[in-house]
């Protein structure tokens, strides 16, 4: 299977002289396409730097990172710009919406960034709005739609592009855990549908229990990876 | 760049007092200078027009020395067929001969030093506002020769009423001591001192032989133009007539030079003070697109990681701010605009503001405003730039904007 994320020796450091903080230490590892995927660790392990680093949000301190085959540990910013407009897509913790836009076009937003045609993003939205049960609010705004709706548009907004991978930073904080089950549910079934590759962030253990492969982070190194896939950590 | 344009739209709506107050700003500030303008321009136009109606015209035919030492004895030779030439070029409204010299008037108890002016009454009549503005007896009529009109204040001086007389001294062309009795027709009053205290008007053939120039001798021939963006081409036309010859072709402002200074100073001033109110509402509208991407600094983050171009960020940004800038525009034109409109056909009688009103010696009563496109267009395109101005500057943060940091 084709690694859609490599991480080599990756560090990332902030500060600097005398206060400087070990964000993640010395990590290696691979994700392989198609993997459902949860980082887990407790607040400052580095979860979300470490999302940052594999989408280019962050630029890391040594080692090298390949996203969908290509090291973008050296790239300018409009070249990951590119990259995480076609490549990756983006579930955040909250403020995922433009609230001026319609769940519809907060969807379409990817697809006008690349220069789909219209009738060809209106095809292409209108079935993932379908798929994650949301056509029928298509022209409603995000203040008309409850939290769970939100991330719901967001989850279909990072599928529409077709990408490589899907990073979401503790998606489901901000929903009940009702909801917030529900909304794993959904990332799993495109998952299995579509072949996706999810990696996403939480601390929360009925969320974690979801994923199929755990990556657990202390200290800003890897102190756990379980995975039905791989084979026992040495 | 739809999709781009709508966004901008609806984020200005999004906060919908905000944007009410800074378009209000914007136009109420540009409505303010645009009716005050007019005003200044309606002024200056309704001083000019009575000073260059009163005096001698928009374009002055005179001897080449006697703008800067006015005698008698410099004259325009030809009179009369040069003015039938002048009368029917394009444009020319009509054409006024002058005669104009120093004395000294005396009554029976006082004496003052007077400005002698001799005109056709008829064109007069038509021409000038002075005309309208007697108060006392009548104006003058052709044929009305040993008349004279003078105004209320040297009626006052002298202590003269119509039908009395005053007797007029000057020395003439050739340096002889001259002297004629003349009768009070009628007795005007404009308003302005230097004009009600100091001139006294005659029939032209009576100034022409107090002075003892010939019939087609005068000292200044003056053209009143129908548009005054024509002047300079009949004034071009004018000075093509008389090539060759001593005789000089003035725009108004070289004949009336402190009115026309008065004028230029005023009208920088008012742009000086449109122009820094102007800029004080701009701060407003700077503050808030500053506040308006202060605001969205995680959204637009969000932005950024979805893999929009900065560019296309600050595009936005700045197209908010043409959208404010252009509804502030067009609400203040057209508020400012219908009221210099209001100004420009009923006017403002200045008189209530105190007796005497006068700029550089030309009276004025009532002024009327002036709206006119070049004004509009420009203070449109002022604000309008200033604010993308405003707007460039503002979105100079999204560049500074760490994605990372802010979405953590």
């Amino acid at each position: 299977m084709t690694a859609i994320v490599k991480l080599e020796r990756v560090c990332k450091d902030y500060g600097q002289g005398d206060v400087v903080v070990h964000a993640v230490r010395d990590v290696s590892l691979e994700i392989q396409q198609g993997t459902f995927a949860a980082v887990a660790g407790p607040s400052g392990s580095g979860k979300t730097t470490m999302l940052n680093i594999i989408s280019g949000l962050d630029r890391l301190t040594s080692g090298r990172v390949f996203v969908d085959g290509q090291e973008i540990s050296s790239r300018s910013d409009s070249w990951l710009s590119r990259i995480r407009r076609e490549r990756i897509g983006f579930v955040f913790q909250a403020f995922n919406l433009l609230p001026v836009l319609t769940a519809f076009e907060n969807a379409e937003y990817v697809l006008m960034l690349q220069g789909v045609a219209v009738a060809e993003r209106r095809r292409r939205v209108m079935a993932m709005l379908e798929r994650v049960g949301l056509a029928s609010l298509a022209d409603r705004f995000p203040r008309e739609l409850s939290g769970g709706q939100q991330q719901r548009v967001a989850v279909a907004r990072a599928m529409v592009p077709e990408p490589a991978l899907i990073l979401a930073d503790e998606p489901t904080a901000n929903l009940d855990s009702q909801t917030g089950a529900s909304l794993l549910d959904l990332m799993l079934e495109l998952n299995r549908e579509k072949g996706t590759t999810f990696l996403f962030s939480s601390h929360d253990p009925s969320v974690l229990g979801r994923a199929r492969r755990l990556i657990r982070l202390a200290d800003g190194r890897v102190v756990a990876d379980e995975s039905p896939d791989l084979p026992p950590r040495a | 760049m739809r999709a781009l344009c709508k966004t901008s739209w609806r984020s200005i709506l999004r906060n919908a007092r905000r944007t009410t107050i800074t378009v209000s700003s914007i136009s109420f500030a540009l409505a303010i200078s645009v009716f005050f303008v007019s005003f200044t321009d309606g002024g200056a136009a309704t001083t000019t027009n009575f000073a260059v109606r009163m005096q001698a015209g928009h374009i002055t035919l005179q001897h080449p020395a006697y703008q800067d030492a006015p005698a008698i004895d410099l004259v325009v030779p030809g009179a009369d067929a040069l003015r039938r030439r002048l009368q029917v070029t394009r444009g020319v409204e009509t054409t006024k001969l002058l005669v104009l010299g120093q004395g000294v008037a005396r009554s029976s108890s006082e004496t003052a030093g007077v400005a002698v002016l001799g005109v056709e009454p008829s064109v007069e009549a038509k021409t000038s506002l002075l005309a309208r503005k007697i108060v006392a007896g009548s104006y003058l009529e052709d044929g009305s020769e040993g008349t004279a009109v003078i105004g209320r204040v040297l009626a006052e001086r002298l202590k003269l009423e119509v039908g009395r007389k005053l007797v007029l001294s000057s020395n003439s062309a050739t340096g002889e001591l001259v002297e004629e009795l003349l009768r009070i027709r009628g007795i005007f009053a404009t308003g302005a001192d230097d004009v009600d205290g100091y001139l006294v008007q005659v029939p032209l053939g009576f100034a022409q032989r107090f002075y003892g120039l010939r019939p087609d001798q005068v000292t200044q021939i003056g053209i009143v133009v129908r548009d005054s963006r024509q002047r300079d081409g009949i004034r071009a036309e004018a000075a093509r007539m008389v090539a060759g010859s001593p005789i000089a072709v003035l725009p108004w402002e070289k004949v009336i030079p402190d009115l026309a200074a008065h004028l230029r100073v005023d009208g920088s001033t008012n742009l000086v003070l449109m122009g820094i109110l102007l800029f004080l509402s701009l701060f407003t509208v700077f503050n808030t697109i500053q506040m308006s991407v202060l605001e969205r600094t995680r959204e637009f983050a969000m932005l950024l990681a979805l893999g929009t171009p900065p560019w296309r960020l600050r595009l936005q940004v700045v197209l908010e701010g043409a959208m404010l800038a252009l509804l502030g525009c067009v609400v203040g034109l057209l508020l400012g605009g219908l009221a210099g409109y209001w100004l420009q056909v009923h006017g403002v009688d200045v008189s209530k503001f105190g007796k005497g009103q006068s700029i550089s010696g030309v009276p004025i009563d009532r002024v009327f405003g002036r709206v006119s496109a070049d004004r509009l267009v420009s203070f449109g395109t002022f604000v309008f730039v200033a604010t993308i101005a405003a707007s460039a500057h503002c979105v100079r943060r999204i560049s500074k904007i760490v994605v990372a940091e802010v979405l953590r």
